[in-house]
């Protein structure tokens, strides 16, 4: 029952997709105002469905397909994207400090690093014309559909020695792994390179307010060798500090449209609810599938939009 | 298992900060999108503005940029921005919660990466980045 419910809402999504979005650009005039907020709160339901049943943040697929396939106008888009990935980061973050699945020693100096490159990345995407957004952010797109589809994991990476800036920074510790029932300990390794990768996330998280889930987690499980389920938990944390400096930037632009923010927030929490108990039984492969399929499509999209091919 | 005192605090603090936040924006878009209070610019104008780009968007509705909204919470949007602001200072809180812990605990390194984030937050809620645009 569960698994044809999970299809139906794959279907939905799939239909909503696929609806042709100059018809939802010219009839945004002739319908009613509400039926918008009421169609986002549908589509970030589902959206939070998705999401978490394919291991994805929110914000990387919210900003290209509603900049793609609704109405509003990609300044909009990235200031509810961000906040989308931020209010999900925050609610999901205290349980993770809790259980040990999340370091605050670890993420702390990427915060930093990370925080401040986010408000020069949202400067830059409120200096530069539309266009030029839209076409980067579906270049960006595209290029994490490809690191998604070639990035491997590792469960526990071998970290043979912990560099001095680590070792100064705390960033080791233990924490208990559920499934393997048992406590790992943990330390990481090329900490100056990370803290350069986070400073270019950083940008692109505030850019285009697509949160930075995607390249937070292979940074730190590849990169710095910290072990994954530890790196999923010190993604989320790191999200909220790094989409709440470039919020402020957006807030303070006016770039927060508290319509279509709420139908999101609210929207795509209720749907997470419901991702995190279909968890267990969700065919994970095909919705992988599935969103690196709408990457893919939206990427294309907002590539084409930008060039002006198709508005 | 082992997880750091700064780290259950502010665990702890994150999730009331947060949660007050969310149930606030919820609330005053409730309020805000059944009419229970005027909103700035009608409900029935909002498909026609929010597809333009955002600084066509403030010269129509003369919408307010910084903090100047705070002198428009009688209108349902502002009143959502109250949720919005809160949660975009859940983690300053939080910041300065443990900033207090670590310099209690004389954990020099850590107090500093904290002090600078709080004012790295700081900045940027305090619109340094964006006065004057």
């Amino acid at each position: 029952m569960k698994s044809v419910s999970i299809r139906a809402a794959v279907l939905v999504f799939g239909l909503w997709l696929a609806a042709p979005a100059e018809a939802a650009t010219a009839e945004a005039g002739d319908v009613a105002w509400w039926l918008w907020p009421l169609g986002l709160f549908a589509f970030s339901f589902l959206l939070g469905i998705v999401a978490v049943v394919a291991g994805v943040g929110g914000g990387v697929l919210f900003v290209p397909l509603v900049g793609g396939f609704f109405p509003f106008h990609i300044d909009f888009v990235r200031g509810a994207g961000l906040l989308l990935a931020l209010s999900g980061a925050l609610s999901a973050t205290p349980a993770l400090l809790r259980n040990g699945l999340a370091s605050l020693r670890l993420a702390m100096p990427l915060a930093l690093v990370g925080s401040i490159t986010s408000i020069g990345g949202a400067l830059i995407g409120f200096a530069l014309p539309t266009n030029v957004v839209q076409t980067a952010l579906g270049l960006t797109i595209l290029a994490i559909a490809a690191l998604m589809w070639i990035a491997g994991r590792s469960d526990h990476p071998q970290v043979p020695a912990q560099d001095p800036l680590g070792a100064a920074f705390r960033m080791h510790g233990i924490y208990h792994d559920p499934a393997a029932g048992r406590d790992v300990e943990w330390r990481v390794h090329r900490t100056p390179a990370g803290l350069v990768a986070f400073a270019g996330i950083g940008v692109l998280a505030g850019m285009f307010g697509l949160g930075a889930g995607w390249a937070n987690i292979p940074v730190l499980n590849l990169l710095m060798g910290a072990p994954l389920k530890l790196s999923v938990g010190t993604s989320a944390f790191l999200l909220t500090v790094i989409d709440t400096s470039a919020a402020w930037i957006y807030i303070h632009r006016g770039a927060v449209l508290p319509m279509l923010v709420a139908p999101t927030i609210v929207g795509v929490m209720l749907g997470a609810k419901i991702g995190a108990r279909l968890l267990r039984i969700a065919p994970a492969r095909q919705v992988r599938r599935l969103v690196l399929t709408l990457l893919l499509v939206a990427g294309v999209r907002a590539v084409l939009k930008g060039l002006g091919i198709w508005n | 298992m082992q997880v750091s005192d700064e780290q259950r605090v502010y665990a702890r603090w994150l999730d009331w900060t947060a949660r007050i936040g969310v149930a606030v924006l919820a609330g005053a878009f409730l309020v805000y999108a059944f009419g229970f209070v005027e909103p700035q610019i009608a409900l029935e104008r909002l498909p026609g503005l929010w597809s333009l780009p955002l600084e066509r968007y403030l010269e129509l509705t003369g919408a307010p940029t910084g903090w100047q909204w705070l002198h428009f919470l009688d209108k349902g949007e502002y009143l959502c921005l109250i949720g919005v602001g809160l949660l975009g200072l859940a983690t300053l809180v939080c910041y300065l919660r443990i900033g207090i812990l670590l310099l209690r605990q004389r954990e020099r390194l850590q107090a500093a990466i904290v002090a600078l984030q709080i004012l790295v937050l700081l900045a940027a809620a305090a619109n340094l980045f964006t006065a004057g645009h």
